[in-house]
């Protein structure tokens, strides 16, 4: 609006000065008529005595002070007339910068939207979560609820506090029976992180007790799904687990901790056997609002003093337990964001990398334009305004390239995300929001600059004699410098990403090959939702169970199959404090602690684990019959490191204890934190027979994630249907889901260094191609500008092999130079790589194959490139070169 | 001739000054362009020829600045002419800079005065 108001002022202002200059004249020339002259003559005199019209206007025109609009949009009109005369150069440089930009782009709203952004509810900064620590030990998101609720009553930096837990449930009507996944969470805990409801109410106290009315809140997607958005599905009736819920409440649209959760049940209503024991740690996180004025340490102090008074009353259960607060957003987003910034300064010297090749192309662009600049300096434009001239043309470029990039990320982040190894957290937050578009036009306009302004002072600045005489041949000895530097610079910078790229393709390979304690191959695994009517009691779900076992290993193409808790590799929790025979201590933060892993007895077979001495559990083991365990070989290690401990016993567990159990045998270590996790886990393990728990253990709602594994020769997608009439016949509404092989097991295990790996080698991969179409194009520029002299040396006596090997030779020298840079670059980078130590394993920072292999790919790919240039050159027709100018 | 005269006395006009010359022609009475240059020219008895060049970019800038402002009229030929005249803020500004034009005219006779003594 206020442009085109300008606009018409303009142009009003123009008309009036044409006026006003008119009126000069016509003055002029009638006074001198009155004076006795010619009109004619008085005409041409006035005309002359005032000057040049045209000039006198421009020079009043710039006091209006639209100056700088007027040069911007001429050098604009100028610019794109020049860029569409050149729609090869134009082209080659758009895309290269597209190229560069949408990738930095694509990685800044990933990064923005997991890292930067605010977490999606009123205030975020004044949400918190508070962990409980042990020291030594690694964070796991469980607490003890009873230590949850003394908080929540005693706190009082927090306006409100709540806690959730992950949960899933099978839901058996309305509807086709499927497994579905939700939150148990506390009453407030909608209103502690300020969301409204869209229907309905949170969860009440009464309701938070077990056996509690079984009310259930579910999320907006499911009401829109099964109950068409009606405000009529208050009341009606979900059945999860085999329990009748009724609908109380219905959660906004825009509500999304996280992707896959739709229905919420009362935490209260867990299994007291796990919830109600002090020294129980359940799966849950608590979180926080903080009061206004309220600060996070202050908010720390005092939960320090709460948990420090609670050790005191609770010796034997609390003793040594913390409390940390910290931002919620820490808790959400855990520890991807070095990664994710490493990626960052990676995709960032790619864009380097493609800058540099628009540079060049502007040198050799402006190498041929210098007659343009001569000519206009001659004719009085000076130095600052063709700068600025040339600089509007590369910006013109970048931004270009800019838009072209963004449409590209905007279409290629979400499958990018989808191709890539694990998920990342808060990955529905990462959209093309306003940040992220203003980061797209400040890098496009930066990078024009960037970019533009050395090959802009290095064309502005010349001899005017020179140029105009030469007649249009380039003398340029230094734009040569400049692109022989230009082209070491993305030498170097590829190969610092192929370093990295080197690096963590070594670590993949080394965590593939190390063995994980058991046979990856061949086994599948999956879960099964049992019936409701099967999971009544614990000794029911155990029947259940072992009926399911028994139709499974009946299919042909099982070799063997059975139960497991806990799936290796997967890094899922299950530790527990214990002591050996009668060694009780006397707090259990000073027992040591063990991994358990509850199995049926024909695990050892279905892993293929090597069975060291002694025995494994047998059907015989039941709940009858006296306690049993099994140890790895680490436990052996570690806590028998001269005894037999066949016939010891084992205790482990606190409220209550589970044991004494007689270890029968002794199995081999398994990794269970994923391949190449460091030691700061519990690496001590231990078996113990599913069919000897407890049946209050057996309760649905805990034994959800109880997996089923098959050996087979068969591949998954032809064994699975099998499974599944086994399952469905033996209960129509239960359901089979997570169905995996070991080996996507494993590979999972490895996302956090697959997911930065594989990005990196795609960035990698880039570099090389951006910078060996860089040195190609500068070889055949200077072979382009060399021809006469390619011809002098040839009838000189050079032969064509000799010109080849010039040719060559230039260019390997280019390359090797930035090799050599690269290099010690690289050794300084890598460093920095190696401080996220979780991403390289078997592998050391300076590792000299990675580094050797890496140079001479790329001296090598930078000979490929010289090779046509080359060819050419050694094909120059001397006779021809010495007539050439 | 009248030519070749005022081509012979023409002297270059600093900026400064030519503003304080523009603003005190129209110190009496509102002039357009063409009579602002006639007014400094016959003023200076001739030694005083303001290009059009710098004239209007002048009056413009000074336009701009405030010190003057326009307005459409007919000049004595019954033409449509632009005239311009002083605000009040211009006439501020014309006291001012008269005061120091007249301190730096004083300077500069005090430095050049001493050679004129000598000889």
């Amino acid at each position: 609006m206020k442009f085109w108001a300008l606009f018409r002022r303009r142009k009003q202002r123009d008309h009036d000065l044409d006026e006003e200059i008119r009126a000069h004249l016509a003055m002029a020339i009638r006074e001198r008529i009155d004076q006795g002259e010619d009109p004619a003559e008085a005409e041409a005199n006035a005309r002359r005595e005032f000057g040049n019209t045209t000039l006198v206007k421009e020079v009043t025109r710039e006091m209006w002070g639209f100056a700088w609009l007027e040069t911007l949009l001429q050098d604009l009109r100028y610019g794109l007339r020049q860029l569409r005369r050149n729609p090869g150069f134009t082209a080659v440089a758009v895309l290269t910068l597209s190229l560069g930009i949408g990738a930095n782009t694509a990685i800044f709203s990933v990064v923005d939207g997991v890292l930067l952004a605010p977490l999606p509810y009123p205030r975020p900064n004044r949400l918190v979560a508070v962990w409980e620590t042990l020291p030594r030990s690694k964070h796991i998101d469980a607490i003890s609820y009873p230590n949850f609720r003394d908080w929540q009553r005693e706190a009082g930096s927090f306006q409100r506090m709540s806690a959730f837990g992950d949960s899933d449930y099978e839901l058996t009507s309305p509807g086709m029976p499927k497994h579905i996944w939700g939150y148990e969470i506390s009453p407030g805990f909608f209103a502690t992180l300020g969301v409204r409801l869209t229907l309905g109410r949170e969860f009440t106290p009464q309701e938070d007790q077990y056996g509690g009315a079984p009310a259930v809140i579910i999320s907006n997607r499911m009401w829109r799904n099964r109950f068409a958005g009606s405000p009529e599905a208050l009341g009606k009736v979900l059945e999860l687990n085999g329990v009748a819920r009724t609908i109380v409440g219905v959660t906004p649209p825009e509500f999304r901790l996280s992707e896959r959760q739709d229905v919420y049940t009362p935490l209260g209503q867990r299994n007291p056997v796990f919830l109600n024991p002090r020294g129980s740690h359940d799966d849950m996180v608590s979180v926080a609002r903080l009061k206004p004025g309220v600060s996070i340490a202050q908010a720390q102090a005092e939960m320090d003093a709460i948990q420090q008074h609670l050790d005191q009353l609770y010796p034997e259960t609390d003793r040594g337990l913390g409390a940390e607060v910290v931002p919620l957003k820490h808790q959400i987003v855990g520890n991807v964001g070095g990664t994710l910034l490493l990626l960052l300064g990676a995709v960032g010297l790619v864009l380097l990398i493609a800058c540099a090749n628009v540079a060049n192309l502007l040198l050799a662009r402006a190498a041929a334009r210098s007659r343009e600049f001569a000519i206009r300096s001659a004719l009085g434009a000076n130095r600052a305004r063709v700068v600025r001239q040339l600089l509007t043309e590369s910006v013109i470029l970048s931004v270009a390239g800019g838009g072209l990039g963004l449409a590209a990320a905007a279409w290629g982040v979400r499958p990018m995300l989808a191709a890539v190894p694990g998920t990342l957290p808060r990955s529905y937050d990462i959209r093309l929001n306003v940040p992220v578009l203003l980061f797209a036009f400040g890098v496009a306009v930066t990078v024009g600059i960037l970019f533009g302004l050395a090959p802009a002072l290095k064309s502005s600045k010349f001899d005017l004699q020179e140029t105009l005489k030469e007649g249009g041949r380039t003398a340029s000895s230094g734009h040569h410098h400049a692109q022989s530097s230009l082209v070491i610079f993305q030498m170097a910078l590829t190969l610092v990403l192929l370093v990295g790229a080197g690096l963590l393709f070594r670590t993949i390979r080394h965590l593939w090959e190390t063995n994980p304690g058991f046979d990856t191959q061949h086994i599948v695994t999956f879960k099964v939702g049992l019936s409701p009517s099967a999971a009544r009691t614990g000794a029911s779900t155990r029947a259940a169970y072992q009926q399911l076992l028994g139709r499974i290993r009946m299919i042909p193409g099982v070799e063997a199959a059975d139960l497991t808790y806990i799936l290796p590799l997967t890094g899922d929790n299950n530790t527990a404090p214990f002591w050996i025979d009668s060694q009780k201590p006397s707090v259990p933060q000073a027992a040591p602690r063990m991994m358990v892993f509850d199995t049926g007895p024909d695990y050892l077979r279905v892993m293929k684990i090597p069975l060291l001495r002694g025995r494994f559990f047998t059907p015989e083991d039941t709940a009858k019959s006296p306690c049993v365990a099994a140890i790895d070989s680490v436990f052996a290690r570690t806590y028998f490191p001269d005894k037999d401990p066949l016939g010891q016993t084992l205790t482990f567990g606190w409220t209550p204890p589970l044991g004494p159990c007689w270890i029968v045998g002794v199995v081999g270590h398994v990794r269970h934190w994923g391949l190449g996790a460091p030691g700061a886990y519990t690496r001590a393990q231990s078996y113990y027979p599913l069919y000897q728990i407890p049946d209050r253990y057996w309760s649905v709602g805990q034994l959800e994630s109880m997996s089923i594994l098959i050996r087979t020769p068969l591949d998954a997608a032809v064994l699975i249907p099998e499974v599944k009439k086994a399952v469905y016949g033996a209960g129509r509404r239960q359901t089979v889901y997570a169905v995996q092989t070991m080996e996507q097991v494993a590979a999972e295990s490895m996302a956090s260094q697959r997911f930065p790996m594989m990005l990196l080698g795609v960035f990698a991969g880039l570099a090389l191609l951006l910078a060996s179409v860089g040195i190609y194009g500068v070889i055949s520029y200077s072979v382009a500008q060399r021809v006469h002299e390619i011809g002098i040396r040839m009838a000189l006596g050079a032969q064509k092999r000799d010109v080849f090997r010039i040719v060559i030779g230039q260019g390997l020298r280019l390359a090797l130079a930035g090799v050599a840079i690269g290099v010690a670059a690289a050794l300084v980078l890598t460093r920095v790589l190696s401080s996220f130590s979780h991403l390289l394993y078997g592998v050391r920072a300076s590792d000299p194959l990675t580094f050797v292999a890496v140079s001479l790919v790329l001296a090598g790919v930078a000979v490929l490139a010289c090779y046509i240039p080359a060819r050419r050159a050694a094909k120059v027709d001397p006779m021809a070169a010495l007539r050439h100018e | 001739m009248p030519k070749t005269a005022r081509y012979k006395n023409r002297i270059e006009l600093l900026q400064g000054t030519l503003d304080m010359l523009i603003l005190r022609t129209l110190q009496w009475r509102p002039q357009h362009g063409y009579g602002i240059g006639q007014g400094i020219g016959a003023g200076s008895h001739e030694v005083l020829r303001v290009e059009s060049g710098s004239l209007y970019p002048a009056l413009h800038r000074l336009e701009r600045q405030g010190w003057i402002v326009s307005e459409w009229g007919l000049s004595e030929n019954k033409q449509r002419a632009k005239f311009y005249r002083l605000t009040a803020a211009g006439r501020k500004h014309l006291v001012s800079e008269e005061s120091r034009w007249e301190e730096f005219v004083k300077a500069v006779k005090a430095v050049m005065k001493p050679a004129v003594e000598e000889q």
